[in-house]
């Protein structure tokens, strides 16, 4: 074959062009997707850098100066304070409590086969999907109508278990179906019953799965706020709080509360992560393959 | 084999059959069911229970004011010396509570306790007049001990005497009082003078009204030329409905509580419906912001501390309303609030500390400056119910 | 032996499903009574099968209603417009950085809901840089965001965005890369092995992340109040007000039960048209 030679700048000049347009297309979509990530954080971005603003009046809507005190007077607003121990009391018991339930049920659910297993399934995925106005309310008119228990932490107990129980079943669920029985039956295999084997195998092999549940469950019930609304007769938590400050002026502490929930749930989250890369790396134990 | 859906064990769409379906089926007919059961016993729903009415209580005041004080308010006000000052002075160890952002959510969220006779632990809610009139109604709150107050009967400024809800100070001890208008940008919107002026389409969008349906709807009625001590329902209606006509159009930007500040500061509105207090507290950020007395007149009203039942410490509560009508402790409240003072003696007080603030009309009116001023007119039961729902509709649709 | 193994299931069950039954579905049906009553909260509430709650409910408060499902069904379109490109960014471009990336899409989470809603309201007040930067080039119709319909619409996307990346995300992930490589050899073009191969076994994804946003957007009131002016209250908004201001718990019960009927009407159609087992796990627990 005759290689045809056209003059050489020439041609360099058209590659370049269409490399630098073969480029953006082969780069498109991740250029767009730093626009959207970009998107996602500005808001955190917002909060955090106006819990360093010093608000000439009550309201932290316009940048003004730079200032450290907000973050030094952090927990000195004592209704600020109380609330959030609540919100962080409520959140602990009920991930406490919707962890264990939920765990059950996602055993029940993925290692037995049971007359009404499809109806259980709908059962957990009926609340996900439920506006949470419509819980709020119908646990309102539920509570109304028996007058008892008094809206207050006890009722918000109830609801936060009820909402956090559907997510922990489904966290759960999706470890339990990618886990090798294989470990299990080893252990069996040596003399484990049923119940050893769940405790010194299963268990902590999804442990991570169940602590990626608890902290979902805990998010959750920090963040919740509608049914909160609802429900919480005049106990205040920290989203209630904030609801109820907004009409007058949220203090910048607040701002800097948040902003320690945030780098508090990055910290946990990269906790279980790791977790889950050392669980994931004991599962891959495996003995030596012997040559045959 | 992969299907369609990706999956290798058949899972997936066409058959369309619905998990659950059943169950919906059968939870449908059981709701139904047992609505029809419950509507043969055509039940009350107990749980929701009305007011005792009638049997109003008396404050039993015993012995000198110890242990603890659990007091609920509305936010910013109160200034930060007076707690402690109290509690250095009498021993008692208060909690003070800011959870009354509204009249009505507030009641909403005690009702169910006061209807049982219990108050949540506190001793002092502080509401504002007709609110403090229908809990009284409805016997949420107590007949006061007028010989554990006597500040209060001495001290309380002419104006506040003899009010027509509560003539003799039974039940409602004023905590402040205050005037609502209008609250202006004057560099933004120099020629607002009434509330007239608010429905200016010059002004589109840049306008907001307050939730508190007896602070907006009267000031409209004023608007229109209504004599408010003549005021029929359907005043109240008409004044609704050009307020809701004035909301579709676009004219009033927002309903909001105290968060109308918001939109002063940030320009975002430049004329709203609101209290003196505040203006006086926006004018120190920005001088810009006046407090403007509509041509029609304003709304006088007066926030008041009640002794609801059920009130673990009345003693102490009445210590505390005692307190703070001494001229000198409500000279610190109100050099904080800068709202109207209900004690006499303040101002010559105040002229020594805060001489601008002595001087100010809007914490020491003059007869003068709130002439064409009125409270709010009452509404009946079914009145209330038919004006709420019409006003409701408006804030929230 | 065979006996206790067959109960295991149902005593596992037992609490998670209670509690759900006694606190979700039981409710349910307390909501349903309260839509029925008449009287007030003075006089008392009375069971007396009163209809005309639902018929007088839905005429005062039919715009709100109406503007629920168009504000929610415009957010969920654009987040699926904006979250799939990034979804598939992530799944087929992000290497190294997946977990980088996935972490920036649940990171909004870390802050409250409220928080981020008012953060919104700071970013898109009518003296904002952003605000002036859009009304320069024309996107901001009289240099006013905030208190209009789209700071409320674009407020519900951005809470919701994640609810729509991840489930997309999860199923683009378990897609077979082979399937790929083979649409590419058969398709010639990148763009129609996308379309042929990758959008259809992504699926699943779109429907569960359209769902998952639709219908908690549908019953939203948070953004609606502080991001919207009088005339983009939503169906929330009257709900909240009713049972917590006006205290009307019949009207406001009647209206939630109408929002929740037609929400699972809307959901019921669309699965049966998009199919549901994947949704519900089904496959998964046949392990």
């Amino acid at each position: 074959m005759e290689a045809t030679t056209a003059p050489a700048p020439y041609v360099r000049r058209e590659s370049l062009l269409r490399r630098a347009w073969n480029w953006l297309r082969e780069h498109a979509i991740n250029i767009y997707a730093g626009f959207a990530i970009a998107y996602l954080l500005i808001p955190i971005a917002v909060i955090i850098l106006f819990s360093f603003n010093d608000p000439a009046g009550k309201y932290n809507f316009t940048w003004v100066a730079f200032t450290l005190d907000h973050w030094k007077s952090v927990f000195s607003i004592s209704e600020l304070n109380s609330a959030l121990l609540t919100s962080l009391r409520l959140a602990l018991f009920a991930t406490v409590i919707a962890t264990a339930i939920g765990t059950l049920m996602a055993i029940a659910l993925v290692r037995h086969r049971f007359f009404g297993r499809r109806t259980a399934n709908f059962l957990i995925v009926v609340p996900m999907a439920t506006p949470e106005i419509v819980m709020g309310a119908s646990l309102l008119s539920f509570f109304l109508i028996l007058g008892t228990p008094t809206l207050g932490f006890s009722t918000l107990l109830i609801a936060h278990i009820m909402f956090c129980i559907s997510f922990v079943v489904v966290v759960v669920r999706s470890r339990l179906i990618g886990f090798d029985r294989s470990l299990e039956e080893a252990a069996q295999d040596l003399g484990a019953n049923a119940f050893q084997t769940f405790r010194l195998v299963t268990l902590p092999l999804i442990m991570p799965g169940i602590l990626a549940a608890a902290l979902l469950a805990f998010a959750l019930s920090v963040d919740d706020f509608v049914v909160s609304n609802f429900n919480s007769g005049t106990t205040v938590t920290f989203p209630l709080y904030i609801f109820g400050a907004a009409q007058r002026g949220i203090p910048v502490e607040v701002n800097a509360v948040a902003t320690i929930l945030f780098v508090g749930t990055l910290i946990a989250m990269g906790f279980t992560v790791l977790q889950q890369r050392r669980a994931e790396r004991l599962a891959a134990v495996r003995p030596p393959q012997e040559a045959p | 084999m992969l299907n369609a859906w990706g999956s290798t064990d058949g899972a997936g769409p066409p058959n369309g059959r619905v998990p659950g379906l059943r169950l919906l089926i059968i939870a449908g007919l059981a709701l139904a069911a047992s609505l029809a059961i419950a509507a043969c016993g055509g039940g009350d729903d107990g749980g929701i229970e009305s007011g005792s009415g009638g049997d109003v209580e008396t404050v039993q005041v015993s012995g000198k004011p110890s242990g603890d004080l659990t007091i609920s308010n509305w936010p910013l006000y109160i200034d930060k010396q007076t707690v402690p000052d109290f509690e250095k002075a009498t021993g008692v160890s208060v909690k003070y509570i800011e959870d009354v952002n509204d009249n009505v959510e507030f009641f909403g969220k005690v009702q169910p306790l006061l209807a049982k006779g219990e108050s949540g632990g506190r001793s002092i809610m502080v509401v504002t007049d007709w609110m403090a009139k229908k809990m009284y109604d409805l016997g949420y709150v107590q007949n006061l001990d007028k010989s554990a107050i006597p500040n209060v009967e001495k001290n309380i400024v002419p104006s506040l005497r003899g009010r027509p809800f509560d003539p003799n100070n039974d039940f409602a001890v004023p905590w402040q009082s205050g005037m609502t208008g209008l609250v202006v940008r004057t560099d933004l919107a120099p020629d607002i003078k009434s509330i007239c002026d608010l429905f200016d389409p010059k002004y589109k969008g840049k306008v907001d009204m307050l939730t508190e349906m007896r602070d907006t709807v009267p000031l409209v009625m004023k608007c229109e030329g209504v004599d408010l001590s003549q005021a029929t329902e359907q005043d109240w209606l008409d004044a609704i409905d050009k307020i809701g006509q004035a909301a579709d159009d676009g004219q009033i930007r927002r309903f909001t509580g105290n968060d109308y500040a918001r939109d002063l500061t940030s320009g975002d509105a430049v004329a709203v419906i609101g209290w003196s207090g505040d203006a006086i507290q926006l004018q120190a950020d920005n001088p810009d912001i006046k407090f403007v007395m509509p041509k029609e007149g304003c709304m006088l009203w007066s926030d008041n501390m009640v002794i609801p039942v059920g009130a673990p410490n009345p003693t102490a509560a009445e210590a505390w309303m005692n307190y703070v009508y001494d001229p000198k402790n409500q000279a610190q409240i109100t050099d904080w609030n800068y709202y109207v003072s209900p004690v006499s003696g303040v101002k010559e007080i105040l002229q020594k500390i805060d001489p601008p603030a002595a001087k100010s009309e809007l914490i020491f009116p003059s007869e003068q400056f709130t002439a064409k001023c009125d409270a709010a007119p009452p509404l009946t039961g079914e009145e209330e119910t038919k004006v709420t729902q019409a006003f409701n509709a408006v804030v929230s649709g | 032996m065979a006996g206790r193994r067959r109960l295991t299931p149902y005593l596992l069950l037992f609490p998670g499903a209670a509690w759900l039954i006694v606190f979700f579905v039981v409710p349910m049906y307390y909501m349903a009574r309260l839509s029925l009553d008449s009287g007030t909260l003075e006089t008392g509430f009375r069971f007396t099968w009163q209809w005309s709650n639902y018929g007088d409910a839905l005429t005062l408060y039919q715009d709100p209603f109406i503007r629920a499902f168009e504000y929610a069904g415009a957010a969920t379109v654009i987040a699926l417009l904006i979250g799939y490109p990034l979804a598939y960014a992530i799944a087929f471009r992000g290497g190294k950085w997946k977990n980088a990336m996935l972490f920036a899409v649940i990171a909004p989470f870390f802050t409250t809901y409220l928080v981020r809603t008012i953060a919104w309201e700071t970013i898109l007040s009518d003296q904002s840089p952003v605000v002036s930067f859009l009304d320069s080039i024309g996107l901001a119709p009289g240099g006013h965001i905030l208190a209009t319909a789209s700071a409320v619409i674009a407020g519900i996307t951005y809470n919701f965005l994640p609810f729509m990346v991840l489930p997309i995300y999860a199923s683009l992930e378990r897609i077979d890369p082979r399937l790929i490589e083979a649409g590419k050899d058969l398709y010639a073009s990148s763009r129609a092995a996308f379309v042929r191969v990758t959008l259809p076994l992504s699926a699943p994804g779109i429907i569960a992340g359209t769902l998952l946003t639709f219908i908690p957007a549908a019953g939203d009131y948070v953004n609606a109040f502080f991001l919207g002016g009088t005339n983009n209250k939503m169906i929330g908004n009257v709900i909240q007000g009713l049972y917590l201001n006006v205290r009307d718990y019949p009207a406001a019960a009647a209206l939630s039960f109408v929002l929740m009927a037609v929400i699972m009407i809307v959901v019921f159609v669309y699965i049966r048209f998009a199919g549901s087992e994947s949704l519900m796990g089904e496959e998964g627990a046949r392990a």
